[in-house]
């Protein structure tokens, strides 16, 4: 089987999990109790006022048609309207989602550079008492939930220090404008970045640090190490120019998805640093029954993990020549 | 409290007798055939309330009710919701048989009618109508509709009052609590705050009336949920129209203590003999935010606009016959007398320019991006979920005291740290307990007290045989700990209420009705004298 042929293979793959993806989500949005219109049930003076709200937003059409409806719709890339915030999906989440992008890539960017290079150090070091105190160190860190990372952060920069912001994204009563660049440009937003990014990176760097250690003990057991020892050149050169990057290859696949489930955004960092992002807003909208948004920020979502997916078994093919397409 | 233990007491001599019956089985007979001569049990109780997530607080009353229930003999069954679902549920299904849920207090409700109205007359009972526990007593039908056309005020009261009797006696619903509070603001940025009635620092004349230090010119406002729609021809939830009344102007405003007073209106209505006729004068020379003049024709086509398209404000419109203007007069022509037409229509609805929202063709669809209106603040910028920023309208009448208005939305409790960071200068929910200690302690934050006209209640769903028996329901509302939920679980912040009238509202609250505090033995009397009976396992029967 050729090359052209995979790919061809994997697209085909990939539309149908999307497919399945899409119809299990809507599915199982319209089991939860309730419509878009319940939150306001003890707002709208008569019953008869709901009905016509319920019937304007079309949901009292069987639920095969609203389902096409919405197929049709996402084949034409639309999202459709927010039934509770009544304007385009689209233009609701962009600035949400391109939050979420830039805090999320701050967070795993400084997380995988640090945590590729402690734990390469920690493999190279085995049995040292750097090792030791590194893996306690990384494990303390995996298993503190983030909030409480979040909130130890606080407590020193913003409540001790007084250095930084408590939250948000930029000081408050200040300009708001969608340019990406007079937006995200600046130092008041880089000092509000400061605190969700390092909660995000300390989380993350776990799974970096300890995945790289294991497969440097590996590939330290391997002859090619011993050899280029004996070529005589440097440790440092040996550590990170040949053992180090031998032992990347895993981590392909763990950056792949950890980046498609980045772009759903934390719940977690949002809300205490009430960072005005996607993860907030994909929850929100489920509990507001809010079809179209939920939907949205789960096919978002759901699609950069599957893409992702797909991206990393291409990297492989390149990466290593071991591996075929079968 | 001696008999409850007795029935605990027995309860558990009675699990220990099932296993000492089964170890023993064939041996002795000992059999508890003293049941026999019960009816049928009484059936599981459905008790819906929010989850802890949804509201720690009526979650802990919650299980507190359900454990004096079942201390009285009752078998509940506790369904434990988030908002929406228990909405859904209880409102539009009407599916349980005790649900645990809050009305707010708005301006508009400080007028008796709407609690005594909607949430009890019989008209309202269908699915998703506002009497819940499907209460109908033609007798306080009666009353309730009295009440509406009494224009003499004592007459009023006094029918006021009755209701209010009436509602205590039959226990449709149990009220608990003016739930009320404390919000915070930070003390040192600005020298007042006025935390109205109902609404605490979220009231209109708090952000009218604050006055900032020297020195500062914006105010930061924290909410806990971002504004939804600030077009009310789309659906609305209280924050929202807390700021909507901020960019537009209505006729009448409801003053603090709830009474509507002319706005935009230069008089009170005048009102033809028969009733059916209001003529209002609006004031001259008042513009829109971008320069036009407001005039009665902007008045007309606002009404028709509201009439047409708003899903909150539409059924007030409803006995509008005919609209008349002439100069500055408008008239108001309604099918029939309505004495509450001041303060549901002409104080509710707001005065958009014409030559802006004629232009619109769906106004539920779309709206006035810039929200043109009239009001004391004008429209700067939104970016939701970040922040809503409004200035003040220099060329109002009566402008605020504050030049810029920021608006941030958030989590609760990251809202409540900024507070503590000194980020934000004003906070409108109510911090939990351990907060309001540490917010107390800090030189230069304060705490604005308020008083609630809203009310948390449990509801009775009368429309199952079971619930439908008054001494039944006097029982349950006797398990309600009213009190603890005040002083323990809410730190002392509100008030215990025994009507749907908040003491709050001192010209109509009735404070001489049947009171139901924390009593088990009063429910245990309630349900001898309703001829139940209890088994040997302490549970409640049917007498035979």
């Amino acid at each position: 089987m050729g090359l052209r042929e995979y790919i061809v293979r994997r697209i085909l793959q990939l539309v149908f999990t999307l497919w399945a993806f899409v119809t299990l989500l809507f599915v199982l949005f319209r089991m939860v109790p309730g419509d878009p219109t319940t939150r306001f049930v003890m707002e709208y003076p008569t019953p008869e006022a709901r009905e016509q709200r319920v019937e304007e937003l079309g949901l009292n059409e069987p639920l095969y048609v609203q389902y096409v409806e919405y197929l049709g719709q996402l084949l034409r890339g639309e999202f459709g309207d927010s039934t509770h915030y009544r304007e385009p999906v689209s233009e609701l989440i962009f600035p949400l989602f391109l939050n979420t992008v830039v805090l999320m890539f701050t967070a795993l960017i400084i997380a995988y550079t640090f945590g590729v290079l402690f734990g390469a150090a920690m493999g190279w070091l085995r049995g040292s008492r750097f090792e030791r105190g590194g893996i306690v160190a990384t494990l303390v860190a995996r298993s503190s939930p983030e909030f409480w990372i979040g909130v130890i952060l606080v407590w020193i920069f913003v409540f001790q220090l007084g250095v930084l912001p408590r939250s948000g994204i930029g000081a408050h009563g200040g300009e708001l404008t969608m340019n990406v660049v007079d937006r995200y440009v600046n130092v008041d937003f880089l000092r509000h970045l400061i605190l969700p990014a390092l909660t995000g990176a300390i989380y993350y760097m776990a799974t970096p640090a300890l995945l790289m250690r294991n497969t440097m003990l590996e590939v330290l057991k391997a002859d090619f190490i011993e050899i280029k020892k004996a070529e005589g050149l440097p440790e440092r050169t040996v550590l990170y120019k040949h053992a180090a990057r031998n032992s990347v290859l895993p981590l392909v696949t763990v950056v792949a998805i950890a980046t498609g489930a980045a772009m759903g955004g934390s719940v977690i960092i949002e809300t205490v640093f009430n960072w005005p992002g996607i993860g907030r807003e994909m929850v929100a909208s489920v509990t507001r029954n809010d079809y179209p948004v939920a939907m949205a920020a789960f096919f978002l979502m759901g699609t950069a993990v599957i893409v992702m997916n797909f991206v990393a078994d291409l990297a492989y093919l390149y990466l290593d020549p071991r591996v075929k397409y079968e | 409290m001696r008999s409850n233990s007795r029935r605990s007491f027995l309860r558990s001599v009675g699990a220990a007798g099932a296993i000492g019956t089964a170890a023993l089985a064939g041996c002795v007979g000992i059999d508890g055939d003293e049941d026999e001569d019960l009816g049928e049990p009484f059936p599981e109780i459905q008790f819906v309330f929010q989850t802890s997530g949804a509201s720690p607080d009526r979650n802990e009353l919650g299980h507190l009710i359900a454990d004096n229930f079942e201390e009285v003999g009752f078998e509940v069954d506790r369904q434990e919701r988030d908002f929406d679902p228990l909405v859904q549920q209880t409102v539009v299904e009407q599916d349980f048989d005790v649900s645990l849920l809050g009305w707010g207090g708005t301006p508009e409700r400080i007028d008796p009618h709407i609690f005594l109205m909607d949430m009890h007359h019989s008209d309202y009972t269908d699915e998703g109508g506002r009497n819940t526990p499907g209460y109908e007593n033609p007798e306080y039908d009666e009353l309730a509709e009295a009440q509406a056309r009494e224009v003499d005020e004592d007459a009023r009261r006094d029918l006021v009052f009755e209701a209010q009797e009436m509602l205590s006696e039959d226990q449709p619903r149990c009220y608990i609590a003016n739930e009320g509070g404390d919000q915070p603001y930070n003390a040192e940025r600005l020298d007042s705050v006025n935390p109205t009635l109902g609404e605490g620092l979220n009231g209109f004349w708090n952000f009218m009336e604050l006055e900032p230090a020297d020195g500062v010119d914006e105010v930061y406002f924290g909410y806990g949920a971002d504004i939804i729609s600030l077009n009310p021809m789309q659906d609305m939830a209280t924050p929202d129209r807390q700021f909507i009344r901020l960019l537009y102007d209505q006729l009448y405003r409801f003053g603090e203590d709830g009474e509507p007073i002319p706005w935009l209106a230069v008089d009170e209505p005048e009102i033809s003999d028969d009733g059916t006729a209001f003529t209002v004068e609006i004031r001259e020379g008042h513009t829109f935010h971008d320069g036009e003049d407001v005039t009665v024709d902007d008045v007309e086509f606002s009404f028709d606009l509201f009439a047409e398209h708003s899903p909150t404000y539409q059924a007030y419109l409803d006995g509008i016959e005919e609209m008349e203007t002439s100069g500055n007069e408008i008239t108001f022509h309604l099918e029939e007398p309505d004495a509450t037409f001041l303060s549901n229509a002409l104080a509710q609805i707001y005065v958009f320019p014409e030559h802006i929202w004629s232009e619109v063709d769906d106004p539920s669809e779309e709206g006035d991006d810039e929200y043109i209106g009239s009001g004391p603040f004008e429209f700067e910028d939104w970016e939701r979920e970040v922040e809503l920023q409004l200035g003040r309208f220099d060329d109002h009448f009566q402008p605020p005291n504050v030049d810029r208005l920021i608006r941030i939305p958030g989590d609760a409790d990251t809202l409540i740290d900024q507070i503590e960071a000194h980020e934000i200068d004003m906070f409108g929910n109510e911090p939990t307990p351990t907060q309001a200690d540490r917010i107390a302690d800090d030189p230069d934050l304060g705490l604005a007290t308020f008083q609630d006209v809203g009310h948390l209640k449990l509801s009775y769903n009368m429309r199952r045989d079971h619930m439908d028996d008054v001494h039944l329901r006097r029982a349950m509302s006797y398990c309600v700990p009213k009190e603890t939920f005040v002083e323990d679980i809410r730190g002392g912040m509100g008030t215990v209420t025994h009507s749907p009238i908040s003491e709050a509202v001192e010209n109509w609250h009735n404070p001489d009705v049947r009171q139901y505090n924390d009593d088990l033995e009063a429910a245990e009397e309630e349900l001898e004298a309703g001829g139940y009976e209890w088994g040997s396992d302490g549970r409640l029967y049917y007498a035979e």
